[in-house]
């Protein structure tokens, strides 16, 4: 059996991909990354809020993610506790601009240059600098704010903040029109039909055209199995096998293992890998386009390219409607009672690339065990032939001529975030 | 600090960024620099993390690249690779050729939260306040932009610099003073409450200072937060987080969230003020009753607000 | 100011705590204090425009004379422990060589705060003493030799220990000199305070 290493980079750090070869077609593919940064470990015997300021260092680019779900998992620990519904939209509404701006950079700095051999630094830049900017009026800056804590949020969030914040989700609108779709964002959402949307101008149909016009658009399918753990006013969670969906799921089924060669963590529910992020939402959610393109091409790249980028506009309708709705005479925070000086909390939440969880345990005032589970630990584990993870499923049977790297990164790899 | 004028056989400078043990927040904090198409023309990457660069990891890793300024960014893990080949001989390699280094965020300049797993981590010259031996041939031509992460404003501003060769005055850390020479205490909006010791402060309100209850570091911290701001709208001690002194050689300390004190008074006191002077005008300030102080900002005199 | 008018200053306070301490506060005037001092009543009020403002001044006076002096304790290297005896030595002394000061701080300053109100609120008069006393706890519980506990907690055990005591010997109720009672009450003070 023939055999190739390959170094991949610039996915938030590096991976190595060992290919296995069978005339030519790929047979199976170890994934390997190399380094941690030990955060898991550097959480224990802290005093618990120390999370906060520690846990979006785990990741440059979805940093925000990471302090919602530990403030959530903190906030598990207690048997009640109120959270001010304004403190809720608030923290809704920075995670989305989080998802945004993830998606934006994706699509441009990292999918558009594979598939089209062009750069388009400006296009990821100019939306993730607006999406960044709305952070920081509600949160004083992006990234690696720590703005949400145990009872709210430290900003007293003010109408003239949620207008600069509007503003610049109609920016961002702006921009998704001007960039990547010229369609009116509610047509586009309830568009169903492939055709019609490769028929109109931007940088979305134009990549999607591409892929058709080299025949990639059944590549990188894989189990298709889904999952969602998170659940928000836009994301359903479940799980979906093909298109059977339960809404019924668990994390105590979530189980873990590691492999000798590599410092990640994979991540299995019920012994068997799963799917997270854009594409597993869009199934979740039934999005028109995205049950439309499953139907024809399954779980490929094509599917997930185009869930991911569909998702912009479902969450920047969801953010101004958000906007619409918060009620400005609550409190943005209400001081809680002490943590308890025992207890565990499990925080959920929907990140860039899917489910993210974190698990806190309080023993004595301090944290004695702390773990996180990235999306990036489900999508690219590190299975058996037998069993592989939904990337080794995805490149497994590719032709070795064909472009392994964009079937690998269109599930969207986050090296720091896999061996945080 | 002065550094010669760096001649190039080509027109931009090239800049090699390498990623130790890296979160990228670097990385993705730069790519919020408004004008990086303008910089872009005039500045080459040869490598970074996240932009298109001429060469692959591979590449620098064989060392077959050029580069007029190395940056490293995270943490250096002894025995750490890159691409295969140790950190320690990439960087050196770099170094050794670069007119220029610069240690980009807490973690490459003085270990960050990464060093706290174990000693054999650390910044390029220092691990938190402690200096270390292994690059010291390199040390005069480093410049520590420190911070968790950096703004965007001091990294470019400081290539600035470099290329037009301007004189670049330095704190004990090579930090560059047009930048660390504030504090974050400079321009933060809830100056006024610390001035006149108002020691309330609730979350989720514009009003108060978290120096008093709630660990705020931003008097000792230093770092241009509130003089340029983030995404140029806003900053943490603004928004009403308190500093977490994440361009500090000691970042992260413990209990970030609680003001340390000994007997009612701050352990950590202003950046060089004499306990003996802020005791002083503490005391004094505490005397006074202000009342503006004890009322919201955003709250009419009388029920006078329009709800039409 | 020049400094004959400045050494007129220190004297009106030195006569006026001697007068406010044998004849009381209330009872001692503007005239007592002229006359004592062969002085104007309108020369004095040239330097001092009310007895407020004259009981004022003298617990600025006081305050920095007992500040002066604990601000030389703290800038030795001694222990917390050995701090405490030295101030406790020079408050029991300032008690006895001056006793009018001690007197003045216990009878005028506590106990008719109508006439600090206007000027003298929280610590702007007595700042520098305060602020040695805060110093001296500062340093104490930095060096993790006193416990950390709640700044008036301590600062009312301590000033109020003495104070009661310097009380109790003006009232002649002790049995011993005060002096003698040093070692015992810093090795008070020092078991309550220590970490």
């Amino acid at each position: 059996m023939k055999k190739k290493i390959e170094l991949i980079e610039k996915i938030e750090g590096e991976a190595w991909l060992e290919y296995e070869y069978k005339n030519d077609y790929i047979e199976h593919v170890f994934i390997k990354f190399a380094s941690s940064r030990y955060i898991e470990d550097i959480l224990k015997n802290r005093p618990p809020l120390d999370a906060l300021a520690i846990n979006p260092r785990v990741c440059g680019i979805c940093g925000h993610a990471h302090l919602i779900a530990t403030v959530r998992a903190l906030e598990d620990c207690y048997d009640s506790i109120y959270i001010p519904q304004k403190a809720l939209d608030t923290r809704e509404l920075t995670l989305i601009f989080e998802l945004i701006q993830n998606h934006f950079k994706w699509f441009y700095l990292t999918i558009y240059p594979l598939v089209t051999s062009q750069n388009s630094i400006t296009k990821a830049t100019i939306p993730s600098q607006t999406a960044s900017e709305a952070i920081a009026i509600l949160a004083g800056q992006y990234p690696h704010t720590s703005y949400s804590i145990v009872g709210g949020v430290v900003s007293e969030i003010t109408p003239l903040m949620i207008r600069l914040v509007a503003q610049k989700i109609d920016r961002l609108i702006a921009i998704f029109k001007e960039y990547i779709i010229n369609r009116d964002l509610d047509e586009f959402l309830y568009c169903n039909k492939i055709e019609e949307m490769l028929k109109k101008e931007g940088d979305l149909p134009y990549i999607m055209q591409n892929i058709v016009d080299k025949n990639w658009q059944q590549l990188g399918r894989s189990h298709d199995r889904f999952i969602v753990f998170g659940k928000s006013g836009l994301f359903k969670s479940g799980k979906s096998i093909h298109t059977r969906y339960r809404q019924h799921i668990d994390t105590k089924y979530i189980t873990t293992f590691t492999t000798p060669n590599s410092k990640a963590k994979s991540l299995l529910y019920r012994e068997k890998f799963y799917e997270t992020g854009p594409l597993a939402r869009a199934m979740l959610n039934k999005t028109p386009l995205i049950k439309e393109a499953h139907r024809r091409f399954g779980d490929s790249i094509f599917s997930r390219i185009l869930a991911r980028v569909c998702e912009i506009p479902q969450l920047l309708l969801y953010a101004k409607q958000i906007t619409k709705s918060i009620n400005f005479s609550e409190p943005s925070y209400i001081e809680p009672p002490k943590l308890p000086a025992f207890a565990t909390g499990t925080g959920i939440v929907e990140a860039a690339r899917g489910s993210l969880i974190h698990k806190v345990e309080i023993k004595d005032n301090l944290i004695s065990n702390y773990t996180i589970m990235t999306p990036t630990q489900w999508n690219l584990g590190n299975g058996t032939p037998n069993n592989p993870s939904s990337a080794q499923k995805a490149l497994k049977g590719l032709h070795k001529n064909m472009p392994t790297e964009l079937v690998f990164k269109s599930f969207d790899v986050c090296s720091v975030c896999t061996t945080h | 600090m002065i550094f010669h004028k760096i001649y190039t056989m080509h027109s931009k400078l090239d800049i090699l960024w390498l990623s130790a043990l890296a979160c990228n927040g670097n990385a993705h904090s730069f790519l919020n620099y408004k004008d990086i198409d303008l910089f872009l023309q005039e500045f080459d990457f040869v490598y970074h993390p996240l932009l298109p660069s001429k060469y692959k990891l591979t590449d620098i890793a064989n060392f077959k690249v050029e580069c007029d300024i190395l940056i490293i960014e995270g943490s250096i893990e002894k025995h750490h690779k890159i691409a295969d080949t140790y950190l320690d001989e990439v960087i050196s390699y770099y170094a050794n050729m670069a007119k220029v280094i610069i240690t980009l965020g807490t973690c490459a300049s003085f270990g960050g939260i990464f060093a706290q797993y174990s000693q054999n981590i650390s910044g390029l010259h220092y691990r938190q306040k402690e200096k270390l031996n292994h690059y010291n041939s390199f040390y005069n031509k480093t410049i520590t932009l420190s911070g968790c992460p950096v703004h965007p404003e001091t990294l470019v501003g400081t290539l600035y610099m470099i290329r037009d060769d301007t004189k670049l005055p330095i704190d004990e850390y090579n930090r560059p003073l047009y930048y660390y020479g504030y504090l974050v205490h400079n321009g933060c909006s809830r100056n006024e409450y610390f001035e006149y010791k108002i020691d309330k402060h609730n979350f989720g309100e514009v009003e108060g200072c978290s120096f008093y209850e709630h660990g705020c570091q931003g008097t000792y911290t230093h770092a241009p937060c509130n003089i340029n701001l983030w995404s140029g709208v806003n900053s943490k001690t603004r928004a009403g987080q308190p500093c977490m002194g994440c361009s500090e050689p000691n970042f992260p300390a413990t209990n970030l969230w609680e003001t340390k004190k000994h007997m009612g008074i701050p352990a950590k006191l202003p950046y060089k003020i004499p306990k003996r002077a802020y005791l002083s005008l503490a005391g004094v300030a505490k005397t006074f009753t202000i009342e503006r102080f004890s009322k919201r900002i955003f709250e009419s005199d009388e029920k006078k607000d329009r709800v039409d | 100011m020049s400094n004959i008018k400045n050494q007129r200053r220190q004297e009106i306070i030195q006569e006026a705590l001697r007068l406010f301490a044998s004849n009381g506060f209330h009872r001692t005037t503007i005239p007592d204090i002229a006359k004592s001092l062969n002085m104007s009543v309108g020369n004095l009020y040239n330097y001092f425009k009310s007895k407020d403002i004259l009981a004022q001044e003298i617990l600025r006076y006081i305050s920095s004379y007992l500040g002066t002096k604990l601000k030389e304790i703290n800038e030795t290297p001694l222990s917390s422990k050995a701090k405490i005896k030295q101030i406790v030595t020079i408050y029991f002394q300032t008690a006895q060589n001056e006793p009018e000061m001690i007197d003045f701080f216990l009878r005028v300053y506590l106990a008719n705060r109508d006439v600090f109100d206007n000027g003298c609120e929280g610590m702007l008069c007595v700042n520098e003493f305060v602020t040695e006393i805060m110093i001296f706890f500062e340093e104490g519980v930095s060096n993790k030799e006193l416990k950390n506990q709640d700044f008036f907690s301590a600062f009312g055990l301590f000033m109020g220990y003495l104070g009661g005591m310097v009380f109790l010997n003006g009232e002649k109720l002790l049995t011993k000199e005060l002096d003698e009672y040093i070692d015992d009450i810093s090795q008070n003070i020092y078991n309550a305070l220590k970490a």
